[in-house]
């Protein structure tokens, strides 16, 4: 059942994948009134800047807004107002304000919440902005989580002149176990070429300070009886769904994540109810097929969510794709590949911050991955394209 | 003083000078795609015109500088644009 000409598409939560679903469904030509419902006071912005420039200190909030001031898209945006409950029969939504919001599709788009352990976490601009605000220069810093956003954060402390950045990764190199040993010794070379240390395969357990002295060091106890002193932790040990305010609703969740689960268009099974972003799992994340949490596959799911919701012909999922920037290196991964069994290396050296390494499966390569390779990752994604047109025939 | 310049030769033979930094973030456009007399950024989705610099989607929201071009003898000329370059934020002429 798609949306008819002139319904109201009522889009809750004001992020990436919100702005890009409501971006889509003009592009796409529907004509009738869009509603974007967000809890934060800004204007929607993009945050895969809060860990790099905005940290940085070289940009600012404003940069970071989606839409264009000079081109803005045709909806009315509702700032500061919580949602706090989805309705079903009518189909709606109730705000903190005490508003109800009646609409023809609701697409939840609410993203997720950073998990914290302690210290600092970064994933709204308020977080970041503690963070740059807080003395870094000399300071000891711990990062807890091996990630990107982990590994981000700590060569940005790096470039606003932290004394030392521990970072915490929980496994013997940053990305093992994800990225396969030579990608994982590469970041691990990349980021100790800049004076960070790792410790290792323990896990962080917690943060503590020592007892009554409140101006005595912040100590992150790990799983191996180490305590690493520090002036300032982080935690970016990654984010859950912002799904509380669905747990009384029809909606099914993931009973792990809790994650709005979805079809692979982003419909949720409830008429008029769809979903896309950080908050959903779709069918092909929740088998393991494509990732969750990443940038292009937010905007790549309100394509096709906007074009299923119209009716119109489906729009393919193109290859899997993200970045990251670390040190002034540019990582980018494209494919599966979380499928992968073998892990070759293609070109560059662990040592030289360029290395390209393709991953397979079965002898099949299914992904890439290039350290300051932007030409050979682009020509990979293109020569992967998946073509609408294509699909159709 | 210039932001670095890339020139662009496509497959129909035609070549274009274009302000090589993307608008959105500090990327190469040199490093991009060129399909359609588009150049696509190699980093997100937004894609430039060879002819005018113009963009089409997100996430960069301004175009960048196409410079003229003279194809001599084999020789390319290019000739500055007068327009004042727009740079992505934080990044500036060296
Ligand atoms: C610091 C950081 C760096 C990143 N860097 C990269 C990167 O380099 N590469 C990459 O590929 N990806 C990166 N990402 C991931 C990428 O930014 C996310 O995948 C993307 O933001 C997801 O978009 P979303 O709209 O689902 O969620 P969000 O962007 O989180 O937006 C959700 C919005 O919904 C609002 N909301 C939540 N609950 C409610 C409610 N009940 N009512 C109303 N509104 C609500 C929130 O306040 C928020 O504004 C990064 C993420 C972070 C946090
Ligand atoms: S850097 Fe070019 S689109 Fe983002």
């Amino acid at each position: 059942m798609s949306l008819a000409e002139e319904g109201h598409l009522l889009i809750i939560g004001a992020g990436l994948a919100g702005y890009h679903t409501a971006r889509q469904v003009r592009a796409q030509g529907h004509a009738g009134p869009i509603t974007i419902l967000g809890a934060e006071a800004h204007p929607a912005y993009d945050r895969p800047a809060l860990s790099k420039a905005f940290l940085c200190g070289t940009t600012d909030l404003c940069d970071l807004y989606l839409d264009d001031p000079s081109d803005p898209l045709d909806a009315r945006w509702v700032r500061s107002d919580a949602v706090t409950a989805l309705s079903t029969e009518p189909l709606g939504v109730q705000t903190a304000s005490g508003t109800f919001y009646l609409g023809d599709a609701v697409v939840i788009a609410t993203g997720a919440e950073a998990r914290r352990l302690g210290g600092h976490a970064i994933r709204s601009v308020e977080d970041a902005a503690a963070l740059r605000a807080a003395p870094l220069a000399g300071a000891r810093v711990a990062v807890i989580g091996g990630g990107f956003l982990a590994l981000e954060t700590a060569a940005t402390c790096t470039t606003r002149g932290a004394g030392s950045v521990t970072v915490i990764a929980g496994e013997d190199l940053p990305g093992l176990r994800r990225l396969g040993r030579p990608v994982a010794r590469a970041l691990h070379s990349l980021h100790e070429q800049h004076g960070v240390r790792f410790t290792g395969a323990a896990r962080a357990l917690g943060v503590t300070r020592a007892p009554g002295d409140p101006q005595a060091d912040q100590v992150v106890t790990l799983s191996d009886g180490r305590g690493i002193p520090a002036d300032v932790v982080i935690s970016a040990i990654g984010a859950s769904p912002a799904t509380e305010w669905l747990s009384r609703s029809a909606l099914a969740l993931d009973p792990g994540t809790q994650a709005v689960l979805a079809d692979d268009t982003g419909f949720t099974g409830i008429p008029g109810v769809w979903t896309a972003g950080d908050c959903a799992l779709w069918s092909a994340q929740r088998t393991g097929l494509r990732p969750v949490g990443h940038w292009q596959e937010t905007v790549d799911q309100a394509q096709a969510l906007a074009a299923a919701l119209l009716g119109g012909s489906p729009s393919p999922m193109q290859e899997p794709y993200l970045w990251s920037d670390q040190h002034h290196v540019t990582i980018q991964a494209a494919g599966m590949l979380a499928l992968a069994d073998e892990v070759q290396v293609l070109a560059g050296s662990i040592e030289g911050n360029d290395l390209l390494v393709s991953y397979l499966r079965g002898g099949t390569e299914i992904g890439i991955l290039g350290m300051n390779r932007l030409r050979e990752v682009v020509r990979w994604r293109k020569s992967r394209r998946i073509r609408p047109a294509v699909l159709a025939a | 003083m210039s932001p670095p310049i890339a020139v662009f030769l496509t497959e129909e033979g035609t070549v274009h000078a274009l302000d090589d930094t993307c608008t959105h973030q500090d990327a190469s456009l040199a490093a991009g795609w060129v399909e359609d007399c588009r150049v696509e950024c190699p980093l997100h989705e937004s894609t430039f015109s060879l002819t005018t610099g113009e963009v089409d989607q997100p996430p960069a929201k301004r175009g960048v500088r196409a410079h003229q071009v003279t194809v001599r003898d084999g020789e390319v000329l290019v000739e500055l644009s007068t327009a004042a370059p727009k740079l992505p934020p934080g990044v500036e002429v060296a």
